[in-house]
């Protein structure tokens, strides 16, 4: 691939630009794109608008808010009226606007319609999102769940027919007067006329506050009929690069409603950064560029969310990015955030550092000298490939997966309600599934479908390890989807697009589950009672079954809901379950998602590099799910097999997989590869001596050791369960615990090789080649030959505490 | 405890400090580059050493869950039924001032202990007001705060050869960690109960056959070894494990710092005046901790969040504590140590003024109570209160931030510093909290 040419504007530069206000492009990188959003405009009734963004793109990848230089040309003049860069309607029909910027146009179609006519005011669609983009009917002021000094909204508007009676009728006459809209408390407290807790939230200037009034001298009606639901929210620009503090890019907001209109809401949006030092914004929907960094700006509209990912550079930002093979896909896509970020990615990780890295990520295991030696001698350039390949079909790749899967699925045994039995053989199954590669989306379909007794068929056991209703939707969305979903049982999710009718049809999928005992005081058997339904709290309704963000759910006579539903949850309709899968499989190999939590979807937790999870979502559904496959993906990338140490430009990067990342290799990987190389394995109960702790099935089974390290006690489906953070506990155990001191002893690996006459050097090699996957540096050598050189040296507890001391060392206890 | 509620409610926009702020850092036409930036912002940080204050030491005793204020230390007896709840309110030993009816131990000592009554914060979700509690932030997608402890022991490192931040039984959730902070100033977790037979904190002494003279060995080949890695690796966590190998190291060569988890080195009568029990241990055992030079002790007690029967539920767990906290504030005091040592009893918020249908009560964070003792705090003392239903503050509410700071305050950390997150963003320690000067000594 072609080097790109980085070209850079130097602080002075771009001060001369933007005083000049003209086009000197003398060093700076070339215009690549103009774009206009949005990308085309529809004006209905009267008091429509639509408000226009010219965004400029350069070879450099920076962006510039160009609208105020480009020149908007319609077409025919009589169709629209033009102030600045928004459009007003004024004639029926379908015209062109041109942009031009630099010699570029971008031809923008308008179509007008009832240009002369008035919209009657909606409650709905005009009063309600005032509240929301005001702040009044927040958690801490007026949406709390008994309202704020007496008066109540419905958080985040979820229940507008009850504002509307609180509003109007709850307190007659107090709060609205519809003789004198002006003087209705309502509007007194909102201009701060009178004392209000909230203090003055919008002046009697402001669209705001007449479009209330307006409302109010209608008679404050309620609306009536079929009312346009929200169906979309399109925020643009969709990305920018802004370069240089006080840069700004106006944002623009636009609602599209199930009637097929849609609505310029920027005035109506409350806007939010979740990274202020780099870009702020302010309620008007103007972004100014800050510190060097990433943020992501949200822009929220009555029931929706929706954000865009912004950088900021400083001005002098330079980078010659280097020319870098590129394995797969994986890379391209990281090397194209990297440049925006002008961040060069470290050098590929050497083969040692490689084969101790992927094979405990594949298989728990440290290679063996054996496997040491194969490796480091293979003269094959495809050499990782061969030994990813080979790792991947192992049996221990499997338990590795049945392991995590296990913890998704929080497989263990409770007393008095999951026997061991069902817990062993829901386990089994697992492993079936994960040792035979069935495709991901056919396992999760078998798992949610299942019905009957939970011993003839284990997955059934998805319904017994958790009963309740509510909470099985809750982690299946939070399992396959990645998403916490659990504020919407309450209330309209406040940071995410889920609302109450959202969470409430998707429960209904779980509303037909029949239980029932059987013969063995242990066996339980779930069927489909075909009856049954889900209540909405609110409104009392029994929803329908709806897909999560998605469709109504359509069922053949007497399907089970649950299958129906897996058959939509496991399939490219769904746009989260492929995507999600392979954020977790990232996660596993980067130590940090692309989305970070992994089952933490949501639109103010945006992923770091979108594309590439679009892209590794799509293969891994093209491939129907295909998990080696998708394993393979990652660890041929270069991005995976790149090294730990940082160079000038990635230091501080810890989110865009510029460098690999040190991670405290986890419990029970690191009781295996201390169990390993000191040949002493341990007993767990259920499992026959030499079973390694990845193996164990019940999440119920524990020991010190691995609940110091972290071990995920699998109590709910968290990701948060397993932890990796060091702790004293942790020093104190390895230092003077049984695990490594005893297993030294008992393993009897420095005895036997002394037994055998080895040389005390070549001992010494050995414990370096099993446990760090490297042999010991001059250095290391020379200080250890001197203590065993000294006069009567104990040769064995010598070499057992150098044993010891690497089983110690952070070299060990870190995959790196 | 099973936690229910809204895990990913996540706010975006935090209460951060002003942009402009930042702004005037970086605003004085220095860009050249992050390393310049980052001496500048270093400079011009808000900066104090933190130097020992009255509290040498704090005891936190939290209640998960979300403690009923109403049943405990702010009753409502003249209130109707449906607020009033079933317990009885009792007077204490201070005039006018009542507790709910399983507080009778706790009434007597009424004399040494501030009760705030009207703390207050927006976070009904038991995450996210639990994170208010450890932090004295709310919750931000863009940064983990780090916790009280974790901020104390960065503050001021360990004393005695023991850690600074010790955790009673383990530690109880995500917010008690490090957040930003290196996760070297994490937590040390006791790992069983004290009330638990056969307590023992595990793995301080040296392994059977092992001396001093070839743990020392063990030592110098050890930092052989580790001088390779460190040579070519740079990471927070190695540099936490690096740290928490030295701590380890000074403990294990400590008799004192190994006997301070020795809870059978305590008599049995103190150890039957505490009380025999989970409470009654996990108070002692903090005694012993601080008395022994741990810094910050944090413990978790019993499950509070009451929604069905919150009669039985008080009756469950109320009354060992009450034992345990009055023996330990009189045990303090008899050695001369309340004045230096600063406990805390809070929960994550309250609960709903009414009772609800299953005879409980809701999450509740509007108004609640906290109480402090000792550490240059006032005894005898009210502040604040709510209103007669307990549903709002009436007087003086008291932010997290307010009484986060007055924590500080006593301990003798500057509330308003900065320290560095990553990205070199200066965060305040807490964010515009006012210390609590009325019930300070």
């Amino acid at each position: 691939m072609n080097k790109i040419q980085q070209t850079i504007f130097s602080a002075w530069m771009l001060g001369g630009l933007l005083a000049l206000g003209t086009t000197q492009s003398l060093q700076a990188a070339a215009l690549v794109q103009v774009e206009v959003f949005p990308p085309e405009v529809n004006l209905e009734t009267l008091r429509d608008r639509q408000s226009l963004i010219v965004q400029a793109t350069y070879a450099d990848g920076v962006t510039k808010d160009v609208t105020e230089q480009a020149k908007f040309v319609p077409e025919n003049p009589a169709l629209v009226k033009l102030q600045d860069s928004t459009l007003y309607p004024a004639q029926d029909g379908k015209t062109t606007i041109r942009v031009q910027f630099e010699g570029n146009t971008v031809e923008v179609p308008v179509s007008v319609k009832k240009a002369k006519q008035d919209r009657p005011i909606s409650f709905r669609l005009d009063v309600m999102p005032v509240f929301t983009k005001s702040g009044c009917n927040m958690g801490s002021c007026h949406g709390a769940a008994r309202g704020k000094d007496g008066f109540r909204l419905s958080l985040f508007g979820f229940d507008p027919e009850g504002d509307h009676f609180r509003l109007t009728r709850e307190i007659n006459g107090r709060r609205i007067n519809l003789a004198l809209p002006e003087e209705s408390l309502l509007m007194e407290k909102a201009i701060g006329s009178v004392p209000h807790t909230g203090g003055k939230l919008f002046g009697k200037e402001s669209e705001l506050y007449t479009e209330i009034v307006r409302w109010l001298s209608m008679g404050a009606p309620n609306d009536s009929g079929e009312v346009a639901e929200l169906v979309g929210l399109e925020l643009y620009p969709l990305e920018a690069v802004m370069q240089g503090r006080g840069t700004t890019q106006d944002l623009t907001v636009r609602a599209t409603y199930s009637d097929g209109t849609n609505r310029d809401v920027t005035h109506l949006s409350y806007f939010m950064t979740n990274n202020e030092n780099s870009v702020a914004v302010d309620q008007a929907g103007i972004m100014q560029a800050g510190e060097r960094g990433e943020a992501f700006v949200t822009a929220r509209f009555m029931t929706m969310t929706i954000g865009i990912p912004i950088i900021v550079l400083p001005e002098n930002a330079e980078l010659e990015f280097p020319n870098l093979p590129q394995n797969n896909y994986i890379d391209e896509l990281v090397d194209q955030k990297l440049k925006k970020l002008r961040i060069a990615p470290s050098e590929l990780a050497d083969d040692e550092t490689f084969l101790r890295r992927v094979s405990i990520d594949l298989v728990g295991q440290l290679p063996t000298v054996e496997e040491y030696r194969a490796f480091i001698d293979n003269p094959a350039p495809n050499k990782r490939r061969q030994l990813i390949d080979e790792l991947i079909e192992r049996p221990e790749f499997v338990d590795i997966w049945v392991m995590k899967w296990s913890e998704l699925l929080t497989v263990r045994s409770v007393r008095n309600r999951v026997s061991y039995k069902a817990m062993l053989l829901y386990n089994n199954w697992l492993k079936d599934q994960i040792s035979n590669n069935v495709p991901v989306s056919e396992m999760v379909i078998e798992l949610l479908s299942a019905e009957g007794s939970i011993f003839d068929n284990p997955p059934v056991n998805f319904y017994h390890v958790e009963r309740d209703r509510l909470k099985i939707a809750e982690n299946v969305a939070q399992v396959f989807m990645g998403m916490r979903l659990q504020c919407a049982q309450c209330h309209n999710h406040p940071f995410d697009r889920w609302t109450m009718d959202d969470y409430y049809s998707f429960a209904a999928f779980f509303s037909q589950i029949g239980r029932k005992n059987g013969e063995d005081p242990r066996e339980t058997i779930y069927y489909n009672r075909r009856s049954g339904g889900q209540r909405h709290p609110v409104t009392n309704e029994v929803m329908k079954p709806r897909y999560l963000g998605g469709d109504l759910a359509e069922f053949e006579n007497g399907e089970d809901y649950r299958a129906n539903l897996a058959h939509w949850l496991a399939s490219p309709e769904n746009p989260y379950f492929a995507k999600n899968i392979s954020n977790i499989a990232w996660a596993h190999f980067f130590g940090r998602g692309i989305i970070d939590e992994v089952d933490d979807v949501r639109v103010t937790n945006p992923p770091s590099n979108g594309p590439l999870l679009e892209t590794l979502g799509e293969k891994f559904a093209e491939s129907n799910y295909d998990f080696k496959q998708l394993v393979r993906d990652i660890c041929n990338s270069r991005t995976y097999q790149l090294s730990t140490q940082a160079n000038a430009t990635n230091s501080t990067d810890e989110t865009n997989f510029s460098k690999a990342k040190i991670r405290r290799i986890r419990a029970e990987v690191l009781l295996d590869c201390l169990d390993q190389v000191t040949k002493s394995p341990s007993k767990f109960r259920g499992l026959p001596l030499g079973a390694r702790a990845v193996e164990i099935a019940d999440g119920s089974t524990s020991t010190y050791f691995l609940q110091t390290f972290g071990r995920a006690s699998r109590e709910t489906v968290c990701s948060c369960e397993v932890k990796m953070e060091p702790n004293l506990s942790q020093a104190l155990h390895l230092l003077n615990g049984s695990t490594v001191s005893s297993n030294i002893v008992r393993g009897k690996v420095v005895s036997d090789a002394l037994k055998e006459k080895q040389d005390p050097k070549q001992i010494l090699e050995t414990i370096y080649l099993r446990a760090l996957c490297r042999k010991p540096s001059v250095d290391e050598v020379a200080a250890f030959n001197q203590m065993l050189a000294e006069k009567g040296a104990n040769h064995q507890q010598i070499l057992e505490d150098i044993f010891w001391a690497v089983l110690n060392s952070r070299e060990f206890i870190f995959n790196h | 405890m099973k936690r229910s509620g809204c895990s990913g409610f996540q706010q975006l926009a935090a209460s951060r400090r002003d942009f402009l702020q930042v702004g005037a850092i970086g605003g004085l036409g220095l860009t050249l580059g992050n390393f310049f930036q980052m001496r500048q912002a270093q400079a011009d940080i808000k900066d104090y050493k933190s130097v020992e204050g009255t509290a040498k030491s704090v005891i936190s005793i939290y209640l998960p869950g979300g403690m009923a204020h109403q049943e405990t230390f702010d009753p409502k007896p003249i209130a109707p039924i449906e607020y009033r709840g079933p317990l009885k309110a009792i007077k204490t030993n201070v005039e006018g001032v009542y507790f709910g009816e399983y507080l009778q131990k706790t009434a007597q000592i009424a004399d040494k202990l501030t009760v705030i009554r009207s703390m207050t914060h927006g976070e009904a979700a038991h995450e996210r007001g639990t994170h208010n509690m450890f932090t004295g932030y709310r919750p931000s997608p863009a940064l983990k705060y780090p916790s009280m402890g974790s901020i104390v022991a960065h503050e001021f490192g360990p004393r005695k050869d023991l850690p600074p931040y010790v955790c009673i039984p383990n530690q109880p959730n995500e917010f008690a960690g490090t957040g930003y902070l290196s996760s070297s100033y994490g937590p040390f977790s006791l790992g069983s109960d004290p009330a638990s037979k056969g307590f023992t904190v595990r793995d301080l002494s040296l392994p059977g056959g092992i001396n001093e003279d070839r743990f020392a060995r063990r030592r110098s080949i050890l930092d052989t070894v580790n001088s390779h890695f460190r040579s070519r690796e740079e990471a927070d966590a190695l540099d936490a494990m690096d740290s928490f190998y030295q701590r380890a190291y000074s403990m294990i060569s400590s008799k004192d710092a190994r006997e301070a988890f020795d809870i059978d080195k305590e008599d049995k009568k103190t150890r039957e005046q505490y009380g025999m029990n989970q409470a009654g241990q996990r108070l002692l055992m903090a005694r012993r901790l601080v008395e022994s030079g741990v810094r910050f002790v944090n413990l978790t007690y019993g499950g509070w969040d009451m929604h069905q029967r919150i009669e039985s539920g008080m009756k469950r767990w109320v009354p060992d504590l009450d034992r345990a906290f009055a023996a330990l504030i009189q045990d303090l005091s008899q050695r001369g140590m309340l004045d230096e040592t600063l406990v805390v009893i809070s929960s994550e918020f309250g609960r709903t003024p009414k009772i609800n249908p299953q005879a409980g009560r809701d999450h509740w964070p509007k108004v609640f109570s906290v109480v402090m003792a000792g550490g240059g705090i006032k005894g005898g003392m009210v502040y604040g209160s709510s209103d007669p239903t307990a549903a709002e503050p009436e007087e003086n509410a008291v932010t997290v931030e307010d009484w986060a700071s007055t924590v500080y305050d006593r301990l003798g950390i500057v509330a308003d510093k900065e320290l560095m997150a990553p990205g070199d963003r200066p965060i305040e320690i807490i964010d515009g909290g006012k210390p609590i000067k009325d019930i300070m000594v």
